[in-house]
């Protein structure tokens, strides 16, 4: 999960490496510009610097740049103030540039916003720029969420995420962010087609198939005619590349939307067992299969003697052919097998 | 405090907390309590206890702040579980922490749907939270903050079609959120009772499927990286599947991430090595057992050491109390 799991809030660390020529502590980090003092700048005269307060002896010494600490002590200084002014919105601009993910600055930030009544189309610009930047901060993206419920306009949302699915088709803080605004705002109508286009430019890209369930379960669900049209949707991505994941797993989601079993949707068995006849090893399909006959053997115990020779056979060739890494999962799997439908 | 922990537990693994001398332990427990919140006995004012993340704003507490500081400086929720976790990694006994102020700040978190938010200034809502909540709760030995009804049943409305947990409900399944997912519901004493055989199955397949060249991904068609050795590894070993993987193989790709000058392991081979990824890289090791690493506890991540003293002052609470906490 790296920084979707952990979003770890630690200041951003811009000390220059020992021996660097090019004096770096003056730098704000993003446009190269010398950096001017809060404490030398004329308009902040009346605001006396609160610094952190580490203790004597600080445990998890950040090595802060002296702008970064510049910036934070008049940061401490405004909050303690309860200062809610345009410098104020201003400063915590420089605070989330150094540290986007200090939620503390947002969670102010927001409140000047509401105090002063500011134009939040212009926050919204803001935060666009924020999150092209910082495409897997947390805090980002709850600031965008909040600035549009504030707004009840979500008509930039899946343009936002387009922007950022063309750099990173899966970022998962995008995909939350999508299937938020498209409940919220109702905006489904051109949902499938979208994920059609991801899906024709990476047919692997797993996030587009979560997608596509959510759409489906959202709008029409899975009736009878989506199952059948979904399955051959899913086949033909099958067919393309058969050894992916995805849509193997999205097909055996599909199906079991259906009440009667799972080969009963269309051909699956043939299909699968033509592909197998083919020479087709894919560990998706063999699994597929096993899925396909520990499904029929739970409802037809007259078949299991056949059913889990069979099944034995392909766990074994998993085992020891197709899906070696898996090994000790395949023989689990016959064991278990083995003693739900042995004799 | 996120990256204190990793720094404690990881030493802990490695057998390296004699290093820290007694006065530095304390020192360090010291400046953990130096960050919980303490609030009034205003129920509201409790809501935002816990502790704080680092001393941003520690400063700003005094005669002259206002309610803006108060609003703002609030415990978090992840900060509330790594603190009390480094406290007991520390062998601290526990007996500074404001225990109805915490569990206040863990109530006041929980949202209509049974999810978690981080803190009351406001932040989004999700599987991370639950577990921090649970984990706290467990810890305290006291599960009433929760409602452990809506937060089971946000749990298994997380379940995507792929049979694995996402952050919430329709979002795609993930590892990370998996193990949250899971490790709550063990903490919770509700793992058996909620899952039945077939949901079981399905998410042990999913998660050996996430073996992928040796390492472990995330989610389907992603890279291996290393943290996930730690959040399918450890999901693995709750269900006790573990087993199931190629342990011999994620091993070696754990270990190809070291970075072999500056040491630490980084997300894949040849990429610069974090505190997060050195942590859990270790404690992912860890549940293999082949490595000179001391066990860790996969529902908590702390070494089962640490567990064992957690679970001596739970035997000391109990004894010495009359009165149910």
């Amino acid at each position: 999960m790296g920084s979707t799991a952990n979003n770890i809030t630690t200041e951003e660390n811009t000390t220059q490496a020992p021996g660097e020529e090019h004096d770096d502590s003056l730098d704000d980090g993003s446009d190269g510009e010398a950096w001017v003092f809060y404490r030398e700048r004329k308009e902040w005269a009346d605001i006396t610097p609160v610094p952190q307060d580490d203790g004597p002896h600080a445990v998890v010494k950040i090595a802060y740049t002296d702008p970064f600490t510049d910036v934070y002590d008049y940061l401490r200084a405004v909050v303690v103030k309860g200062e809610l002014s345009e410098r104020a919105l201003y400063l915590t601009e420089d605070a989330i540039n150094m540290n986007a993910a200090n939620y503390t600055v947002w969670q102010y930030r927001r409140k000047i916003l509401r105090h002063l009544g500011s134009d939040l189309e212009q926050e919204l610009n803001f935060c666009r720029e924020m999150i092209e930047m910082n495409p897997k901060n947390y805090q980002v993206w709850h600031h965008r969420r909040v600035i549009v419920e504030w707004l009840g306009d979500g008509s930039k949302e899946l343009k936002l995420t387009e922007i950022i699915f063309s750099q990173d088709a899966k970022n998962y803080h995008a995909w939350e962010h999508r299937q938020w605004a498209l409940k919220t705002f109702k905006l489904y109508d051109r949902e499938l087609d979208y994920v059609d286009l991801l899906l024709e430019e990476d047919v692997r890209n797993n996030s587009a198939w979560n997608q596509r369930h959510f759409t489906i379960s959202q709008t029409t669900g899975f009736t009878k005619e989506v199952i059948q049209r979904e399955v051959e949707y899913t086949k033909a991505a099958i067919a393309k590349v058969v050894d992916n994941e995805s849509p193997w797993s999205y097909l055996r989601g599909v199906v079991q939307h259906c009440e009667g079993s799972l080969a009963s949707v269309g051909d699956l068995w043939e299909w699968c067992q033509k592909m197998h006849d083919e020479g087709q090893c894919s560990p998706h399909l063999l699994t597929f299969m096993l899925d396909l006959m520990e499904d029929r053997m739970e409802r037809q115990p007259d078949l299991r003697p056949t059913l889990l020779k069979r099944c034995l056979e392909i766990c074994e060739s998993l085992a020891t052919k197709y899906d070696r890494i898996r090994r000790e999962y395949w023989r689990y799997i016959e064991r278990n097998l083995s003693h739900r439908f042995g004799a | 405090m996120a990256v204190l922990y990793f720094a404690l537990s990881g030493l802990d693994l490695l057998d390296g907390l004699s290093e820290l001398d007694k006065e530095e332990r304390q020192h360090i427990i010291n400046w953990i309590y130096s960050l919980q919140i303490l609030p009034g006995n205003d129920r509201d004012e409790q809501a935002c206890a816990g502790f704080r993340g680092g001393t941003t704003l520690a400063s700003c507490r005094g005669e002259s702040s206002c309610d803006t500081v108060s609003q703002l400086d609030c415990g978090h929720i992840t900060m509330t579980y790594t603190a009390l976790a480094s406290l007991i990694i520390l062998g601290d006994d526990l007996s500074r922490v404001e225990r109805p102020a915490v569990m206040a700040h863990v109530a006041a978190l929980q949202c209509p749907d049974g999810s978690f938010f981080s803190t009351r200034g406001g932040s989004e809502n999700d599987m991370r939270f639950m577990y921090c909540a649970a984990a706290i709760c467990y810890i305290l030995q006291d599960f009433s903050a929760i409602n452990t009804t809506s937060a089971t049943k946000y749990i298994l409305n997380s379940m995507s079609y792929e049979g694995a947990m996402g952050q919430g409900t329709h979002l795609e399944a993930h590892g990370g959120s998996s193990y949250c997912a899971i490790a709550t519901l063990h903490l919770l004493g509700k793992l058996d009772s909620s899952l039945s055989r077939t949901q079981r199955e399905r998410l042990v397949r999913w998660l050996v499927e996430r073996q992928s060249g040796g390492g472990l991904q995330g989610r389907p068609n992603k890279p291996p990286d290393t943290c996930y050795a730690f959040w399918i590894g450890a999901t693995l070993q709750i269900l006790g599947a573990l087993d199931y993987l190629d342990t011999a193989a994620l091993r070696q790709f754990v270990l190809s991430t070291q970075d072999p000058i500056t040491g630490g392991l980084a997300k894949y081979p040849n990429s610069n090595p974090d505190g997060l990824h050195t942590y859990l890289g270790i404690s992912g090791l860890s549940l293999l057992r082949k490595d000179n690493l001391k066990p860790v506890d996969p529902a908590l991540n702390i070494s089962q050491q640490a567990l064992s003293h957690l679970h001596q002052l739970h035997k000391n609470i109990s004894k010495n109390s009359t009165v149910p906490c």
